[in-house]
């Protein structure tokens, strides 16, 4: 699903080069759960911004489904990455102005998806996460879990292929987090491919592998 | 501690030089704006203060009626301010102004030159108003005949110096030779007369002396300190029992002043303060045009408009800055700064860069005070900037704007809690957000109101341009003054005649272009009922008036030499045949009186078309035609003196063959006499030059609004765009393409701009109409106006946020969402 080619990440500051990434290649496969691990600025996240074709790298080759993204610009990469990849995020980052329900809603409508059908999906996941009560409220008058709980839920929405998950569980006590592994877990189970960053390792060994990075090497 | 806080905030200024620049900018604007009205405003009140007794002095007006025709004037008869000092001990003084038409030819070496400001008065003249004698003195002059007063630079015009004291100068009046008795300094500017020359009464050449009703004096009264003037003006009903009744009995055939005043007449007399001429009367035949006082609130309105929009802009673009600041603050805080001394401390910055601003605007001032004059039509001095009233206002106005346009931002930010600020949370500014749109919402219902003003006062100027006055403005060349030519005007006018290129001329005392006309009375009746009278026009012409300007007669005839009967001819206007009520007006009589109360008939051989003679500001009224060709003209001359203008169709391709004939035949029938023209079209627009000078001020400060509610709205958008970072990021990171934030941001600003509309065409309704309403013929404000007026804001917003939104929508959401 996923070949990395030699990916380096630098910024240049005159002459000096600041290494983020170095010579990372990486295959993923359909149904995989992987677990990034490493300590702070070994480049977890940029990878995984990377991978979710938020960030470009400086040299290096990316395949997602055998399509050349590292040669790929604008419209078609966005095309791409909005139609096969859902974003959770250590901060949650729903959108404070809109409700639950609108949250759910926006990525449907970035994809041009009708009103009814568009309805159905909102009501059908909120089923399935078990918080139609919730609909109404604001992220504010959430607690930090379910706002976490959100956030997947408007991940996986559009049925995306693949989920990048940055700390997903950084940011929620162990029980919470735990809750928020099972769900990963289940997703997995079902058939998305799941890639997050994490500092647990508790929460690592939900991955069926792990990679380690340090200091933008992979380390194993 | 208080130097410091300077330091902070130059050190500020420095470290953020656009956001700075941008601030100060607007800010130089607005206050640019805003002392240039202030000066206009300031020089406008002051009209005519400069007198010694400028309190104690007041001007008789008089409103007549008589039959359909009411007049208000700001002049009475001779013998009034005599009658009145005679009769009231509060009455300490009066003087009279006598103003005859306001030309004379003044020779110099062995030419003739014109001189404009020209006027008799009274020996009292200088016991009244205050005019300083540089030579000579002025309490005894305007006494003897044959002698004048003139300014000093008439002396040095004339003489080469000041000391002009007993020197002689020629005129083209009665008696040519007038002796000089004192040299006064100039008349100030701001005096609602501006004469050059003043000569006695008895050189005045007025022949209706003591006759009560015939109005045209310009009177003066000085009263004794502590008169209650609106107690006296009670007395002139007295006075005109006394006086004037008895006078006007004599002419009217009506037995008492109930009677006359039953028949819809009526002769009454007010006081105008001096001070209050300019800017408060509307009177015909004031001396020079006055000022009003709309415009003085017009300004006013406008100045503090674009003030305040500065100063909102200054407020949006502070608090937009406030993620910048934010650490800060909530370092200091931390640091165990009091809230107080933050608030303080945002009020010097605030402070200083209004001082900066105040000190750009007074050099943009020195700068454009001149192209402003040019506008304006004003002598205003950049040095009256330091007069002291205003310098007050100037060193004022900064700590007043830098508290107004400082107090939010300073309040805004100084209430971060340090907690959330370290923390990275910042509070997401939608608190105050509606009160951030309301000033944007104002902002730009302002700048809509003035663009519509402006769009509106345009479209009313272009339809003077080009409605159908009635007869053909264009390619009429004017010579002036012709009546200078004495006996050779109708050989000046046939060898034109023969130029080529030629096509038409004409010999006449009016035409259809601003100028003093004076009314008389008509009747229908012989009897002089008043109820079958009105007063018109009486325009002296010749055959070939009508064919020159191109104004076609409804019935009957022209003059023609054919009929010798016609000396007793004339022709009226529609106007004038329907407010007389004649059915078949052709070969009827109509009656007037000549002076010394001569009945005189005439008969009516034809009627001519309405056309406009007067402003669009006024009804076509009634009017007449005499005949008269050399004779009328030389008539007139002896009335009014100034006038006798001799005018041509032309074809303009050849007018500088036609103009170099002219001059070089004028030359040789009258050596000594100045040449002067001008074009029929030219004058035509003399009539709406005020209104011209307004649309030109208007669009000037509508863009000046504009430019400075823009920056605002800069400021604006790239305060809102930080504040959505987060939301831009993450939409982006859910799908969200480029265009649809850029339209997410924009949404908003139209939003806006839309309610700014919405509260802005009903204002702009409303004082566009009352303006309009002073137009006899105006334009039909249509809803076009509004939407062309709210597309303009619109795009010019769009493309003032659009480079923020752009900016924000294309920026990387890694960036945003970064955590680290």
């Amino acid at each position: 699903m996923i070949k990395i080619k030699s990916i380096e990440k630098y910024y240049s500051a005159g002459s000096l080069k600041t290494y983020v990434l170095r010579d990372i290649s990486l295959d993923v496969r359909e149904g995989e759960f992987i677990s990034i691990m490493g300590p702070s600025g070994s480049g977890k996240s940029t990878i995984l911004h990377i991978l979710g074709m938020l960030d470009t790298p400086t040299a290096g080759e990316y395949y997602f489904f055998d399509e050349a993204v590292h040669n790929m610009k604008g419209k078609k990469l966005s095309e791409l990455h909005k139609s096969y990849i859902g974003f959770v995020f250590q901060q949650y980052h729903l959108i404070d102005e809109l409700t639950v329900y609108e949250n759910l809603e926006t990525p449907l409508l970035y994809q041009k998806i009708k009103g009814d059908e568009r309805r159905g999906k909102v009501a059908e996941i909120l089923d399935r996460f078990n918080i139609v009560a919730k609909k109404d409220l604001f992220p504010n008058q959430l607690s930090g879990g379910q706002q976490q709980l959100v956030a997947i839920a408007r991940a996986i929405i559009a049925n995306p292929k693949l989920i990048l998950a940055d700390e997903p569980t950084g940011n929620l006590h162990s029980e919470q987090g735990r809750e928020i592994m099972d769900l990963l877990k289940k997703l997995n189970k079902q058939g998305t491919t799941i890639i997050q960053v994490t500092h647990s390792d508790e929460f690592a060994q939900y991955g069926s592998r792990i990679i380690k990075l340090k200091d933008g090497w992979i380390e194993s | 501690m208080f130097g410091s806080y300077i330091k902070i905030a130059i050190r500020n200024l420095l470290r953020f030089k656009v956001y700075s620049a941008i601030n100060i900018a607007g800010l130089a604007i607005g206050m640019t704006c805003c002392i240039l009205i202030l000066l206009y405003i300031y020089n406008e009140l002051s009209y005519d203060s400069f007198h010694e007794k400028a309190d104690r002095i007041y001007r008789i007006n008089t409103d007549l009626k008589f039959g359909d025709t009411e007049l208000a004037i700001p002049v009475v008869s001779d013998m009034m301010g005599s009658l009145l000092k005679q009769d009231y001990p509060q009455v300490e003084e009066y003087t009279r102004i006598y103003n005859f038409g306001g030309k004379i030819l003044v020779k110099k070496g062995s030419d003739f030159n014109v001189e404009q400001q020209v006027a008799c008065a009274d020996s009292t003249f200088f016991k009244v108003f205050t005019f300083p004698a540089i030579s000579g003195q002025t309490d005894k002059i305007l006494n003897e005949p044959n002698t004048v007063v003139i300014t000093e630079s008439i002396a040095k015009k004339y003489f080469g110096t000041i000391d002009a004291v007993g020197r002689t100068i020629e005129t083209d009046r009665g008696v040519t030779f007038f002796k000089v008795v004192a040299v006064i300094k100039d008349m100030p500017e701001n005096s609602h007369f501006r004469f050059n020359f003043l000569f006695p009464m008895a050189n005045s050449g007025y022949n209706s002396w003591g006759n009560l009703v015939s109005m045209n004096f310009h009177t003066y009264l000085l009263f004794k300190e502590g008169t209650d003037y609106k107690e006296f003006e009670k007395k002139f009903e007295d006075y005109n029992d006394k006086y004037a009744m008895p006078y006007a009995k004599r002419f009217l055939q009506v037995k008492s002043r109930e009677e006359f005043e039953k028949a819809g007449n009526k002769i009454e007399h007010s006081l105008i303060s001096l001070t209050d001429i300019h800017l408060h009367s509307k009177r015909a035949q004031e001396i020079s045009p006055t000022g009003t006082i709309e415009y003085v609130y017009i300004f006013s309105a406008i100045a503090l408009f674009i003030l305040l929009i500065a100063c909102i802009n200054f407020m949006n673009l502070t608090t937009a800055r406030s993620a910048n600041r934010a650490r800060e603050v909530g370092i200091r805080k931390v640091l165990g700064t009091n809230r107080k001394s933050l608030i303080i401390q945002f009020l010097i910055e605030s402070t200083l860069m209004a001082f900066i601003a105040v000190l750009l605007a007074v050099n943009i001032v020195d700068y454009v005070l001149p192209f402003f004059n040019d506008i304006a039509g004003k002598e205003l001095q950049a040095g009256n900037l330091y007069s002291s009233s205003i310098l007050v206002f100037l060193l004022l106005l900064p700590f007043i704007i830098g508290i107004i346009a400082g107090s939010y931002p300073a309040f805004f930010l100084s209430r971060f809690m340090p907690a959330e600020i370290i923390k990275g949370k910042l509070s997401s500014g939608s608190k105050s957000g509606g009160l951030r749109s309301a000033l944007v919402v104002f902002q730009f219902a302002a700048s809509i109101i003035l663009i519509t003003g402006t769009i509106i006062i345009y479209t009313q100027l272009n339809y003077i341009q080009n409605k159908n006055l009635g007869y053909q403005k264009n390619q009429i060349l004017i010579i002036n003054d012709s009546y200078s030519l004495g006996n050779n005007i109708d050989a000046f006018k046939n060898e034109m005649l023969n130029v080529s290129g030629v096509i038409s001329g004409t010999i006449s005392d009016y035409l259809p272009i601003p100028s003093e006309r004076n009314n008389s009375a008509f009747f229908k009746e012989a009897g002089m009922v008043s109820e079958s009278g009105l007063t018109m026009q009486r325009w002296i012409i010749d055959y070939d008036y009508f064919k020159t300007l191109g104004i076609e007669l409804s019935e009957g005839r022209n003059f023609s030499q054919e009929f010798g009967t016609d000396s007793s001819a004339i022709i009226l206007n529609q106007t004038a045949v329907k407010q007389l009520g004649y059915q078949n007006p052709i070969g009827q009589k109509i009656y007037t009186w000549v002076i010394g109360g001569r009945l005189v008939d005439y008969n009516i051989i034809g009627v001519v078309k309405d056309f406009h003679f007067e402003s669009f500001r006024q009804d076509i009224g009634p009017l007449c035609f005499v005949p008269g060709g050399s004779d009328a003209v030389s008539s007139a001359r002896s009335q009014y003196k100034s006038t006798g203008l001799t005018s041509f169709r032309i074809n303009a391709a050849s007018l500088s063959t036609i103009l170099k004939e002219a001059k070089a035949k004028w030359k040789n029938m009258s050596a000594s006499l100045p040449f002067s023209y001008r074009f029929l079209d030219e004058s035509f627009n003399e009539f709406y030059k005020a209104d011209q000078r307004v649309g030109t001020i208007a669009l000037l400060f509508s863009a000046l609004a504009i430019i400075v509610a823009c920056l605002g709205l800069f400021g604006l958008a790239t305060f809102l765009a930080e504040q959505k970072t987060k939301e831009i990021g993450v939409r982006k990171v859910l799908g969200a393409s480029i265009p649809s934030i850029i339209l997410m941001l924009s949404r908003e600003f139209i939003k806006w701009i839309i309610i700014a509309n919405i509260i802005a065409i009903p204002v702009a309704y409303y004082f566009m109409n009352k303006w309009l309403e002073e137009f006899a013929y105006r334009i039909e404000i249509s809803w076009q106006v509004f939407v062309l007026a709210g597309c303009i804001a619109l795009v010019i917003a769009i493309l003032t946020v659009s480079f923020q939104a752009i900016k924000a929508a294309t920026a990387n959401p890694v960036e945003s969402l970064r955590y680290e």
